[in-house]
């Protein structure tokens, strides 16, 4: 595991744009419904994230964002 | 199954995030932009009192509210005119305007020609949404040519980087929030230019296009961003006007030192 992906369930407005912007595909939208009523996406597979950083990028709302783990960190 | 436990992202301390979220629909546009210019922001390592930010009417007028720079939101047709008496005032500090179709292309174009003729340092950051998203199906300055509105009037569109080339602007790009990537690295560009420079995005109305089933979903709106557009560079602003059946051309047009 080399990546950590951090969502904020509160702020999400569900456009999906996370979802289909990853290449690797590590992202799925949950079942759980926030104060909002939207479907906020949930990690299914960080094994294939990469931290390339575009869900980060292209989110309109600050709701997700990637960070390195500190395992990864120490052997870079 | 991982549990989403954050609270605060680090971008906040550029936001004023913290009781609600952001007002606009889920996915536009705006959202991207704001979010690129706070990675800018970011990355050139400014200090938060070195930039105000300058917004007019309607969806992108509230940008300035949810930015925590020195923020000024002000009436229909006063954004470059308030911007360029902003930028007298704070001469040390750098001034952004993130304006609509409605702020400078119905009232208050006389003030762009005369801003960008006297080459005030300023950044334009036009959000072309297509249409007025209050008033839809009305025929404005940027409707797409032959596009008629419900009354069957149409009018030529403005073309928004010739126009500013012909005013003078140093720096002139185009856009759309796909291409964010790009677009950080223009206003990094456009931010060290001493002189009007204008950057436009084109990002359509989510309200008006989920009618027509291109752009109800996230996948289909990056499929229209990466399908209708076209990437050339120094390409002559003659030819930027955007057509109903032709690409949209995107890039970076004028640079000047």
């Amino acid at each position: 595991m080399k990546a950590e992906v951090h969502i904020i369930n509160e702020r999400c407005k569900g456009c999906n744009i996370c979802i289909e912007i990853c290449q690797a595909s590590v992202l799925e939208i949950s079942e759980e419904i926030n104060s909002n009523g939207y479907h906020p996406p949930v990690v299914k597979n960080i094994e294939a994230c990469i931290n390339c950083g575009m869900c980060e990028m292209f989110c309109p709302d600050f709701a997700i964002w990637v960070t390195v783990t500190k395992e990864a960190e120490v052997n870079i | 199954m991982v549990k989403n436990i954050e609270k605060s992202h680090p971008a906040d301390c550029f936001l004023h995030a913290d009781p609600v979220s952001s007002v606009w629909c889920p996915g536009c546009g705006i959202g991207t932009v704001i979010n690129t210019f706070i990675q800018t922001v970011e990355k050139l390592n400014i200090d938060l009192n070195e930039i105000c930010v300058v917004s007019g009417i309607g969806c992108t007028g509230k940008v300035a509210e949810y930015l925590k720079f020195k923020s000024f939101q002000v009436n229909d047709g006063e954004v470059i005119k308030y911007a360029a008496k902003v930028k007298s005032e704070n001469s040390d500090s750098k001034v952004v305007v993130f304006s609509n179709n409605a702020d400078f292309l119905v009232s208050g174009a006389e003030d762009f020609i005369e801003t960008g003729k006297n080459d005030v340092n300023i950044l334009v950051i036009h959000i072309n949404n297509i249409i007025y998203t209050i008033t839809e199906y009305r025929a404005i300055p940027t409707t797409p040519f032959m596009r008629a509105s419900i009354d069957k009037d149409f009018e030529l569109p403005f073309n928004i980087p010739h126009l500013a080339k012909s005013c003078g602007a140093r720096y002139v790009a185009r856009w759309t929030p796909l291409h964010a990537g790009w677009l950080i690295y223009s206003i990094i560009d456009a931010f060290y230019k001493k002189g009007f420079s204008v950057i436009e995005v084109i990002s359509p109305c989510l309200m008006y296009y989920a009618s027509n089933d291109r752009m109800a979903d996230a996948a289909g709106r990056i499929k229209f961003y990466d399908t209708n557009s076209v990437i050339k560079h120094d390409e002559s602003t003659e030819n930027l006007d955007i057509r109903i059946n032709n690409k949209i051309i995107i890039g970076k047009f004028v640079d000047k030192k």
